[in-house]
């Protein structure tokens, strides 16, 4: 065998770069596959020089790939440390990669979508719209910082350890139940921002008002007495049990117009 | 009118490509968006005001696995630039976003459709190691992608800005304070959908103090969000016992498989 094939940084900044790229082809079919494809190209010109081994290698990653986007760059670094034992190793099982690859996209899905998508964002958001209602420029500006420092960490960070440490990486942190902890401190603050936002962001309150007697009764004084933003909660509640009940969103947010227009024309709301 | 136009269509352009190729970098939220097309409709503040409001609706719409969810990117700039254009509030914002969010989703959806033929044309120059052209068949798509909504954008900004002024000016006033109701009610979607994702009996309880810090203490978002931080550190790094891995037991009843959620 000649030298050892190795890949360099810039293959690996390159990676990092075309990482972003990742659902530019998205499609039904296979959906990721040509962005991860195309972000595993730097490593497989540098680790192939034979036309057939390149054609393996660009065939095997344009196999179905799906996962959050946050997480591919660790999953590309992974499979990169794969295919340099792959180019330097005749007896490594190639199957393996693929293998791995399916085996990381499911879970890492999971836990991305959860801290980002569910936890991150929402976070983001909740303070970035609390300066954006009042037209503040803050607003748009802190979100994407909040949301963009950890990404774009986690984005970097997650290549070069997945490079480097390799499969077995992903499995210890998985034994320590380091993975657990972290997920359980998203999932506990998202909530608890959430609940938040319920209370200082749906504005619901009625104007209804009787006279018993010639005493003026205020319903939403009444109500302000038993719990305050108690409509806002109620609201909350009984879209989510209906969500969980599977309603549609799109029939829900269309019917939700419809009965916003007929409660305030009606005096209740 | 041209020149807004393009440059709202481009502002649709980079929203829709921020989660194709620049790695969801949230560019695509109304809370960005909404910004953008009010600075280059020369209301700035009301741009980010009508974003917020917008931002709250669909806060729990998403991208995830392989669903396509309604069209935030040509809603929300479509709804802020007729709200901003008619002088009205965010009430026609969001009146009209919703339906172009879920009408500019089927073209999405069909970009996603032809994209599989470049996909089979990619497994072929594959076959002959053809760098350039793999590359090639990744890139097509994603000016697919920023047609998909830069076109509508361009066009209903261009042709349809006059008539739908009018037409929001020929509403009568009760069912526009009856649409900005509704778009007070709306944001509850987005709370439940967020719910969705997080909520567990178990894990119900943090729900509650979060509401409640909110209701009675009436202390902001940002410092609620710190102090849950502190109390799920506390939780989960000092008090050990065996019960408190909750997210494992929680989340994986809970966890987030798209074709949980019904978007048509």
């Amino acid at each position: 065998m000649s030298e050892e094939k190795k890949l360099r940084k810039k293959d690996l900044r390159s990676i990092l770069w075309r990482s972003f790229a990742l659902q530019g082809a998205f499609n039904y079919e296979r959906m990721q596959n040509l962005g991860f494809c195309y972000t595993m190209i730097p490593a497989i010109k540098r680790l192939y020089d034979k036309e057939e081994e390149q054609s393996l290698a660009l065939k095997r990653h344009l196999e179905i790939f799906n996962t959050t986007p946050v997480a591919v760059p660790t999953i590309a670094g992974i499979s990169a440390a794969m295919e340099e034992q792959n180019a330097n190793h005749q007896d490594f099982d190639t199957s393996s990669i693929n293998a791995v690859k399916t085996a990381l996209m499911g879970p890492l899905a999971g836990i991305g979508d959860s801290l980002f998508w569910g936890t991150l964002r929402i976070i983001a958001a909740g303070i970035g719209i609390s300066f954006a209602t009042q037209g503040n420029l803050i607003g748009p500006l802190l979100f994407l910082l909040l949301y963009n420092v950890p990404n774009l960490l986690v984005r970097i960070y997650g290549l070069k350890f997945g490079y480097s440490v390799g499969v077995n990486s992903l499995e210890r942190i998985q034994k320590e139940g380091l993975m657990d902890k972290i997920m359980s401190i998203a999932t506990t603050v998202g909530l608890v921002v959430v609940g938040a936002m319920v209370a200082t962001m749906l504005k619901v309150s009625t104007p209804l008002k009787f006279n018993v007697n010639g005493a003026k009764v205020v319903i939403q004084d009444i109500l302000n007495q038993i719990l305050p933003n108690l409509l806002p909660l109620v609201l909350t509640l009984v879209i989510f049990w209906m969500i969980r009940k599977k309603f549609s969103i799109s029939k829900l947010t269309i019917a939700i117009i419809f009965f916003g227009i007929i409660v305030h024309w009606a005096g209740i709301l | 009118m041209l020149t807004q136009a393009l440059l709202l269509g481009l502002i649709a352009g980079i929203g829709i490509l921020d989660g194709r190729i620049f790695g969801v970098l949230m560019l695509e939220r109304p809370l960005v968006l909404g910004a953008l097309v009010g600075l280059v409709l020369g209301d700035f503040k009301t741009g980010i005001i009508i974003g917020a409001q917008l931002e709250l609706i669909w806060m729990g719409i998403a991208g995830i696995g392989s669903s396509t969810p309604p069209d935030v990117v040509t809603g929300g700039v479509l709804g802020t630039a007729f709200a901003i254009l008619s002088g009205k509030g965010p009430e026609v914002a969001l009146a009209l976003a919703v339906p172009i969010a879920v009408l500019a989703q089927s073209l999405g959806v069909l970009v996603r459709v032809i994209n599989t033929y470049f996909i089979h044309k990619a497994d072929k120059y594959a076959k002959k190691a053809d760098f350039k052209k793999v590359t090639l068949m990744m890139w097509i798509p994603v000016v697919l992608f920023f047609l998909s909504v830069f076109v509508p954008t361009f066009l209903a900004i261009l042709l349809g800005a006059d008539k739908v002024t009018t037409l929001i000016n020929a509403v009568p006033k009760v069912i526009l304070d009856g649409l900005t109701i509704a778009g007070n009610l709306l944001p509850a979607i987005g709370f439940a959908l967020l719910m969705d994702m997080l909520f567990s009996k178990k894990m119900s309880v943090f729900f509650f103090i979060g509401f409640l810090a909110a209701s009675y203490l009436k202390i902001d978002v940002m410092a609620i969000a710190l102090m849950g931080v502190c109390i799920a550190i506390i939780l989960n790094f000092f008090v050990n016992n065996e019960g408190n891995q909750l997210s494992k037991k929680g989340n994986d009843a809970d966890s987030l498989t798209e074709g949980e959620i019904n978007f048509e």
